[in-house]
């Protein structure tokens, strides 16, 4: 476990936070330690924030391009799947894989987009236009 | 939001595990010498299931750990403590109103709550993880006070935010669930506690005839490792390996897979009860935990360069399987073993 706050790794957020840490030597002996996260630590976050962003951005090109609804990115964004998305909306599953599309997110009811807004703890506005 | 203020005199402590960081915590304020690992361990927080069916965050699910709320609910069994669970509140509003109720009475009260919207966590562990466990100690007008034993601090955070992580939705959703300690007895049977506590953990991961939990998912989940290149690919099998690593030694872990945590646990009770056999398994336990951090070590720099995966793989995979084989060892002792 190392003493520095991520040396390595391209984005400086990750691994600035000091953590309790248990370890046992040679001699038998648990020892506690506060410190920062060990390397394994960082590069599997890095691994997996690498990915979500990847998701990410493809959905918003993806919506850009008029391929897909905001809902999409969004739900990227949230890092949720349509099943997890469903019982945050409280909306069925085929519904929130058909509300993908673009075409039928525009004829979407304003209680829909409430549900989904309050899902993403954003304004019916921003679910509107992705920045 | 009337303007009140309530704060009780609860001592924040750091701890490698949330929940059972909370319950030590909440034991101390009752007057009850309790460190993490005891509580851990009597609390039976070691687990270990694998569940490739089900993807977490795009990759199969694993866990290291109980189910939530195991820790307090068992502590509290065993040890014979007067304390109260409530699973579910229907009103958000009437749940805050009872964690009201209870701050006023001077009751610290544990939360589960979900981390993806937990405003002072760190940014880069906010995913949809909804078996967080905090105390919350004082109120101060829209503030609320809580202890999160993983964070250094106590920590801030206003009412509709906790209202929110509260009510976080998904699988395992917390509902608003909250857990205190009535009052404690003076006498407490520490020694039947953990004699219960080592029997069960020990029921649960080698005796459960279910081939996914315990001993046998540990070694489900290596002859799966070794498949995942040929059949998922290079790039997600490596992502699938950094979540073995991630939930093994994420925060509020205590390291590898809270290996280290129960192993301490088992060196505390040894020293406790003067019992040279826990003390033997202990050090058992010690060794594996060191295995599975160099299991996550040679794992995570699989996962920095992808180079010559399938070698790699098999290695790991063996190094999961002999694993597996050292922590049954030490539960077949501890089996044996009367304190």
């Amino acid at each position: 476990m190392e003493e520095e706050a991520n040396p390595i790794y391209k984005n400086q957020a990750y691994g600035q936070f000091r953590e309790l840490l248990y370890s046992y030597g040679a001699d038998g002996k648990f020892e506690k330690k506060v410190g920062f996260h060990g390397e394994s630590d960082r590069v599997t976050l890095q691994q997996a924030w690498d990915l979500f962003n990847d998701r990410i951005e493809d959905a918003r090109q993806k919506v850009k391009a008029g391929i897909a609804s905001p809902v999409l990115y969004y739900m990227e964004k949230t890092l949720v799947t349509p099943l997890d998305l469903s019982m945050h909306a409280g909306i069925n599953v085929w519904r929130v894989k058909r509300h993908l599309k673009p075409n039928v997110f525009k004829r979407l009811s304003d209680k829909t987009l409430k549900k989904y807004a309050g899902a993403f703890n954003i304004s019916v506005d921003q679910l509107k236009n992705v920045e | 939001m009337e303007q009140d203020k309530v704060m009780i005199d609860y001592k924040h402590r750091q701890a490698g595990h949330c929940e059972s960081g909370a319950t030590s915590n909440l034991f101390n304020y009752y007057g009850v010498e309790m460190s993490e690992p005891m509580a851990f361990g009597i609390g039976n927080g070691l687990y270990f299931s694998y569940i490739p069916f089900l993807k977490l965050q795009y990759a199969p699910m694993m866990s290291f750990r109980n189910l939530p709320n195991t820790v307090f609910h068992r502590s509290m069994k065993y040890l014979g403590i007067d304390a109260t669970v409530i699973k579910k509140f229907k009103e958000p509003k009437e749940s805050m109103a009872a964690l009201d109720r209870n701050l006023e009475k001077g009751i610290p009260t544990g939360l589960q709550v979900g981390v993806f919207n937990l405003t002072f966590f760190p940014p880069e562990y906010r995913m949809h993880y909804n078996m967080h466990n905090l105390v919350a100690y004082g109120k101060d007008g829209n503030d609320y006070w809580v202890s999160d034993t993983v964070m250094e601090f106590p920590q801030r955070i206003t009412s509709e935010d906790l209202q929110r992580v509260r009510y976080a939705k998904g699988v395992f959703a917390p509902k608003g669930k909250m857990y205190w300690i009535n009052n404690v007895k003076k006498d407490l049977d520490i020694k039947s506690a953990v004699e219960k506590g080592i029997k069960k953990t020990v029921y649960e991961m080698i005796k459960i005839p279910f081939p996914l939990i315990g001993v046998k998912g540990i070694h489900w989940l290596a002859k799966d490792l070794k498949k995942w290149p040929k059949k998922h690919g290079n790039e997600t099998a490596s992502f699938y390996l950094g979540q073995i690593i991630r939930m093994s030694e994420d925060f509020g872990t205590g390291g590898a897979g809270f290996r280290y945590i129960y192993g301490a646990f088992l060196k505390e009770a040894a020293e406790k009860f003067n019992n040279p056999e826990l003390m033997e398994a202990s050090k058992m336990m010690g060794n594996a935990a060191n295995h599975w951090r160099e299991f996550t070590y040679l794992g995570a720099r699989n996962c920095k360069n992808r180079s010559k995966p399938e070698e790699d793989y098999g290695k790991l995979s063996d190094m999961l399987h002999e694993i597996a084989d050292m922590e049954k060892a030490v539960y077949m002792k501890l089996d044996k073993i009367k304190i």
